[in-house]
């Protein structure tokens, strides 16, 4: 049997095996088992070599036609003509692009992992979960229907608590872990209900059908907004979309290798690809779409300002991260699945790229703010230069990949409108700003800490090989948009003529939005430069003083954790002990105490007719035989 | 020829004699005979209606017999638990056996 698209299950059951041995015996074997998960992160990524030579095969020119050779399914739940809930995998251009994305970085996140945790305690438990994790990722993006999409999203929601609260010891990531669950689950439960509503309509679960349904205007036009609308709330919460951001941040508290697959390149891109997936029926409905994009703004915008003056080194990254996601929903508002899903795809290279060359400082000087670091660069050569593409990649310098991304997303915008153009390329600027200001105050200038960066060293290989071949891709994977570059991996096409909504379109340069999107990049970079490498940082130190209203606005955050802080104490937990008040007093003493009590006392009374003396007894059967008698003569 | 009435108020008299005799008695050997007499209205009122509607099979007179028998077996584990009671307390009042209550 060879294995192609239709096989696509292997990459879900792999995983969860070796997530079954390793949790299980990982104590017991070698090296506590981590080669197993190596071996199946390997397995996972050749297979899904193989499902992209399956698909080139039925990729004709333009165009992917997969009759029926993409879809596997069987029967799991059958209750006929009520409900049926399959088992499906479906694989297209979309799922192609997210197989490559998830498989090789998650490859990378585990053979790096294996130098990055050396020596931790739980360490066997570790690779379990980033096993898990990708058995439920890979769930995710191969699913066909919802009821799966919606397992797969809480299994990758469980994989991302447990390892945010990997080290549940200290406080703060214990309460991290619990702050992400709970505020992807706000989102969840629109998620569920979305899906609820489209079953209710549709009858099935499966994602082409509900697609085909909504096209041919099975659904009212309310309705469906309604439920798409419940639907992206879903994906507002898993892609830490305003105003449910807060909890990626706080997830940082997580080992690093692991914010670089969950919290960078694969999770949190769950939504834009539900979104792109849904994309067929998003455009049917403006108001659900205008919503998509002005949630990807004002996520973009706000979290680029948040990033600008966060003094932690991955704190900085998960607000790039959170910016660049609004990005992607920006491109998918004004309807480019083309340029949201190119994004998603550089961006999972050059953020992996970042948050494992910030893992490979911490674990150099133990130090993760940027103030008590500097002047590595000389230390850990490899992690500079790696680091440093993946930064000026996020700025949008070209040629790295994040130029090319970021540009097809500026290019639909300006023809979408002028005024979220012109806020895209303000958070564009900023985007560069802060990338140049992280790697200046992380590698460039005088050590803030002298101890910590005598004992900084280069990353052992297992550590830095991965970070060179993502800052390869992280380089190269933006050139894919080109279509000689397609035609080199296979394709006849680029990016744009695989990875499209309605009908293909020809990559073209748009010279005078691209030297817009090039000058924006190197004005930040400028900015970035003067402020903080010109003259020791002399003008950011004054910059201090500027606005001290706005910066402690932003150093808060927006104050957004305060908010919810206060909501949750004044509102929450007020009807909380109402809630708790009603099930201690009505349901505990009345419902639960109270009819035992009310036995015990009937009992108590009930129990003198057991009087022990046998005419008693007697006299009741009589009464009792006369009743009856009585009873049987009347109805007669 | 008697009428049928007539068996049936003497078994009537018999069982409510016997069931009196139940309820009032404290002796155990008297309660057990007083259940005899219920149980010989009973024969009686079996044998009475076989005799007047179920001439040819004789059931009723046949069930009489039967009731007779298990009658005697009866008795027989009921003097032996009545034997035990006085070997225990001296005495074959029923109302001093009241143990078994709440």
């Amino acid at each position: 049997m060879s294995i192609g698209m239709q096989q696509s299950w292997l990459l879900t059951l792999i995983p969860l095996t070796s997530f079954l041995i390793v949790s299980l015996f990982g104590k017991k074997l070698p090296r506590q088992g981590d080669w197993i998960v190596v071996l199946s992160g390997s397995l996972c990524f050749l297979i899904t070599l193989l499902i992209i030579g399956d698909f080139q095969s039925f990729f004709h020119g333009h165009g992917f036609e997969p009759v029926g050779n993409n879809i596997y399914n069987f029967d799991w739940i059958n209750i006929p003509n009520y409900l049926l809930i399959e088992y499906s995998t479906f694989v297209d251009a979309i799922t192609v692009v997210m197989l490559f994305v998830v498989s090789l970085v998650g490859l990378m996140v585990i053979i790096y992992s294996i130098g990055y945790m050396q020596g931790e305690q739980r360490y066997h438990w570790y690779f379990s979960l980033l096993a898990f994790f990708l058995a439920a990722m890979f769930t995710l993006i191969t699913t066909g229907n919802l009821l799966q999409l919606y397992l797969a999203w809480e299994g990758v929601g469980l994989g991302s608590y447990l390892l945010i609260g990997f080290y549940w010891e200290k406080q703060s990531a214990a309460e991290a872990a619990k702050k992400a669950f709970i505020t992807t689950r706000i989102g969840d439960v629109g998620l569920l209900i979305g899906i609820i509503m489209l079953w209710r309509v549709a009858g099935t679960f499966d994602i082409q059908t509900i697609i085909q349904l909504a096209q041919e205007s099975t659904f009212s036009d309310g309705y469906l907004t309604t439920a798409m609308i419940f639907l992206f709330f879903g994906a507002v919460g898993k892609s830490a979309q305003f105003p449910l951001h807060v909890w990626l941040p706080d997830a940082m508290e997580g080992p690093t290798p692991v914010s670089a697959l969950i919290h960078a390149a694969t999770m949190v891109v769950a939504g834009v690809y539900l979104v792109s997936r849904m994309l067929p029926i998003y455009t049917l409905l403006p108001i659900a779409q205008n919503l998509i994009l002005i949630t990807g703004l004002i996520t973009a915008l706000l979290a680029a300002t948040m990033g600008l003056l966060a003094q932690d080194i991955k704190k900085v990254l998960a607000y790039s991260t959170v910016s660049q996601l609004g990005y992607m929903f920006v491109a998918l508002g004004v309807g480019s699945l083309t340029a949201a899903m190119f994004h998603l795809f550089t961006h999972a290279f050059f953020k992996a790229l970042l948050f494992l060359g910030s893992g490979s400082v911490i674990h150099a000087t133990h130090k993760q703010d940027i103030s008590q670091l500097g002047g590595l660069k000389n230390k850990m050569p490899i992690t500079f230069v790696t680091f440093s593409i993946g930064a000026l990649s996020l700025a949008g310098i070209p040629p790295l990949s994040g130029f090319w991304s970021k540009d097809e997303i500026l290019l639909y915008t300006s023809e979408f409108g002028a005024i979220f153009y012109g806020l895209l390329l303000f958070a564009a600027l900023l985007t560069a700003i802060y990338s140049t200001r992280l790697v200046i105050l992380t590698f460039f200038g005088t050590p803030k800490d002298q101890e910590a960066n005598d004992h900084a060293h280069e990353s052992p290989k297992l550590m830095s090989v991965p970070l060179l071949i993502l800052a390869f891709f992280a380089t190269v994977s933006g050139f894919f948009i080109f279509p000689f570059v397609g035609n080199l991996v296979g394709f006849d096409s680029g990016f744009s003529g695989i990875v499209y909504l309605d009908h293909p379109h020809d990559f073209h340069i748009e010279l005078s939005t691209m030297l817009v999107a090039i000058s924006v990049s190197l004005l930040g970079v400028l900015i970035g430069y003067l402020y903080w490498l010109n003259a020791d940082g002399r003008r950011a130190e004054n910059a201090k003083e500027w606005a001290p209203e706005v910066r402690n606005l932003l150093l808060n955050n927006y104050y957004f954790d305060n908010f919810y802080q206060a909501i949750i104490n004044k509102f929450i937990l007020g009807l909380a002990s109402i809630i708790a008040w009603f099930d201690d007093q009505v349901v505990n003493r009345s419902g639960i105490d109270g009819s035992a009590q009310i036995i015990n006392y009937i009992g108590f009374r009930l129990k003198f007719l057991q009087t022990g003396k046998i005419p008693n007894y007697v006299l009741m059967m009589a009464l009792g035989i006369i009743l009856f008698s009585f009873i049987m003569v009347v109805n007669y | 020829m008697i009428a049928l009435e007539n068996f049936l108020i003497l078994s009537t008299i018999l069982f409510s004699i016997g069931f009196f005799g139940v309820l009032s008695r404290k002796n155990a050997i008297l309660i057990l005979i007083s259940v005899e007499l219920m149980l010989a209205a009973v024969g009686i009122n079996f044998v009475a209606f076989a005799s007047f509607f179920d001439t040819s099979q004789l059931s009723g007179h046949i069930f009489t017999l039967f009731v007779i028998a298990i009658a005697a077996a009866e008795v027989g584990l009921a003097l032996g638990i009545i034997i035990r009671l006085f070997r225990d307390r001296n005495s074959v009042n029923i109302d001093e056996a009241n143990d078994l209550k709440w």
